[in-house]
């Protein structure tokens, strides 16, 4: 049952250029200089229930627009969008409760006070009865080892900490759609860890839809079964990692440690030369050939060792960014 | 209706256990409230000079500003700022997020610093009131009863007037100083410059009719015994049309402002 479905979402703002200092300034007052921003431009995708999909794309591409147009926070320019069966925009109340957005740079709870005090206001708010509020709070903190945390002042907590305080009062009242937009932001590898490890549990507990973005890669490969890939506005890969991988690095890379250096044409005619450093030498080798290519290089080349590797998936991202820039 | 009770309690909790957190700031707050006391200065000076003014000798003033003081700290509300500033920096979008009118949060923090500033205030000024001669409030307990309703009306009134600027947030970045302009002619014709019965009676017949009376001026002619019954009715009656008429403007102002919510900032 598809419960995200967006079609043809296009969100446009208007912003005003102004040129810097003070002339700039008197100029502005007369005649402002309006620019459409085409944030979203027509995408459409639908995800299931208990699906996580990693939203990935290059900063202003348009995947923190997206999930504010699905959270209600903007009014889509055109095209449609329903989660759960509601129109985000018309923010009625029963809609309201069942889904968070998560904003790793927006801070929801009550600074000068104990994170507690946040969660027992969006009880009331969220009208979640005394039972299941202890019963989920419970969970929330075993998962999240948030005992200590419970009485300390939000503003003396570090910023894992205050994440994970984050988390719990984002899903005290049981959301079935996560919108987590960069949660793991500014973490260490150990807290980004933690965070990951939570929202795959509460995913499965919950059968929660999770729809995230995040910068690292990590997150999106240890999370997400399936990719949305966004540049400009426009999605340009809808489906699983693998076939992200395939499509765009057609390509595995074979590591070669020499035990004397060798022509370097006896290397090329093995595959393109990714890197080479001393006897160290990395290829780029068709997907297909890879298995022939390496028994090649045993038989005719003096190695020490050799490894085959996938590209790093930061690396593809970054190709994929790169071609869909030419693109545009 | 209960729903919105419980969340009420648990804001109001919170907002009362931010004030205990910034109880310097409450204690520079309570400071403040000497303001009105200034014009208070300023009129005994004229009053030394020249004799009464339209009946009103020093004990009047005295029990007017003093009295003054203590509702201007209820009333006085500063939820334009953080609408300004929540729109302005995206803010908005977390508590946009919940199920819960922005208002009552505001409206929360409002209750719960008043509250707070009030326990301190209203000791201090019935000792005042108690050792100085000169301060009379003649009530009754049906009197007792309208001042603080009236006191109260002006809160929700001053509340929903701050929010109608607030919201206008949405189109424009100078909400804040529109509403100080607006506090600013209100100050004029709310009695806090002088008691609305100095005023010629056109003025005063205008100043009936408007707003601000409501928020400073009929509590304080209510405390002092100066209204008929019929007058406390007609001085309700405005303050009512007022809160319905704010109330409205909020509501439209609102949901016409969200269409252009550009949620900025991640």
């Amino acid at each position: 049952m598809n419960i995200i479905h967006v079609d043809n979402l296009v969100k446009h703002y208007r912003v005003h250029h102004r040129e810097a200092g003070l002339r700039g300034s008197v100029r502005s007052l007369f005649r402002r200089h309006y620019e459409t921003v085409r944030a979203v431009d027509g995408i459409s995708f639908d995800i299931a229930q208990g699906e996580i999909v990693g939203f990935l794309g290059p900063n202003g591409a348009g995947k923190t627009t997206t999930l504010k147009c699905l959270s209600g926070l903007l009014y889509p320019t055109a095209g449609q969008v329903t989660v759960l069966g509601f129109t985000p925009h018309r923010r009625e109340r029963s809609y309201l409760t069942q889904f968070t957005l998560v904003m790793g740079q927006r801070n929801q709870l009550l600074w000068d006070l104990p994170a507690m005090e946040t969660f027992l206001v969006n009880q009331a708010i969220y009208d979640v009865p005394e039972v299941e509020f202890r019963e989920m709070l419970d969970e929330l903190v075993a998962l999240l080892n948030l005992e200590p945390l419970l009485t300390k002042q939000v503003r003396k907590l570090s910023l894992g900490e205050r994440m994970k305080c984050e988390l719990t009062a984002s899903l005290l009242h049981r959301p079935q759609v996560l919108f987590l937009d960069e949660p793991t932001i500014g973490l260490d590898v150990t807290a980004q860890a933690a965070i990951r490890d939570f929202i795959l549990a509460y995913n499965q507990r919950h059968n929660a839809t999770v729809l995230l973005t995040s910068h690292y890669m990590a997150d999106v490969t240890a999370l997400a079964d399936r990719i949305l890939v966004i540049e400009s506005g426009q999605l340009i890969y809808d489906g699983d990692l693998s076939g992200l991988v395939e499509r765009t690095a057609p390509y595995k890379l074979l590591r070669l440690t020499l035990e004397k250096p060798v022509n370097g044409n006896d290397l090329l005619a093995l595959g393109e030369i990714e890197s080479a450093d001393g006897l160290k030498v990395a290829l780029r080798v068709p997907r297909r050939s890879t298995k022939d290519v390496a028994a090649r290089a045993l038989a005719t080349l003096p190695i020490a060792d050799l490894t085959v590797e996938e590209p790093s998936v930061e690396e593809i991202i970054r190709e994929v960014f790169r071609k869909g820039g030419d693109h545009a | 209706m209960r729903r919105l009770m419980r969340v009420y309690k648990a804001l109001l909790q919170t907002a009362w256990a931010t004030a205990v957190e910034y109880r310097a700031q409450a204690f520079l707050w309570i400071l403040s409230s000497i303001f009105p006391l200034v014009m208070m200065v300023v009129w005994l000076a004229i009053v030394d000079e020249a004799g009464p003014l339209a009946g009103w000798g020093r004990a009047d003033f005295i029990s007017y500003y003093v009295g003054a003081a203590v509702v201007y700290q209820f009333t006085f509300v500063w939820s334009t700022w953080q609408w300004d500033e929540d729109i302005r920096t995206g803010n908005l979008s977390v508590k946009l997020l919940k199920p819960l009118d922005p208002f009552h949060y505001l409206f929360s923090e409002q209750i719960g610093w008043k509250v707070f500033t009030l326990l301190f205030i209203v000791p201090v000024v019935m000792v005042i009131a108690w050792l100085s001669p000169a301060i009379q409030y003649p009530l009754s307990l049906g009197r007792a009863a309208a001042f603080a309703l009236s006191v109260i009306a002006a809160l929700v009134l001053a509340m929903l007037m701050s929010c109608t600027f607030g919201v206008l947030a949405f189109w424009s970045t100078q909400v804040s100083n529109l509403y100080q302009l607006w506090i600013g002619v209100g100050s004029f014709l709310s009695g806090w410059i002088a008691p609305l019965a100095l005023f010629p009676a056109s003025i005063r017949q205008v100043a009936y009719l408007l707003p601000f009376r409501s928020t400073l001026g009929l509590p304080m002619e209510i405390l002092m015994g100066r209204l008929a019954w019929p007058e406390i009715g007609f001085g309700f009656a405005v303050t009512c049309g007022w809160c319905v008429v704010f109330l409205v403007l909020y509501r439209i102002l609102w949901r016409a402002g969200l269409k252009r919510y550009e949620a900025v900032g991640a």
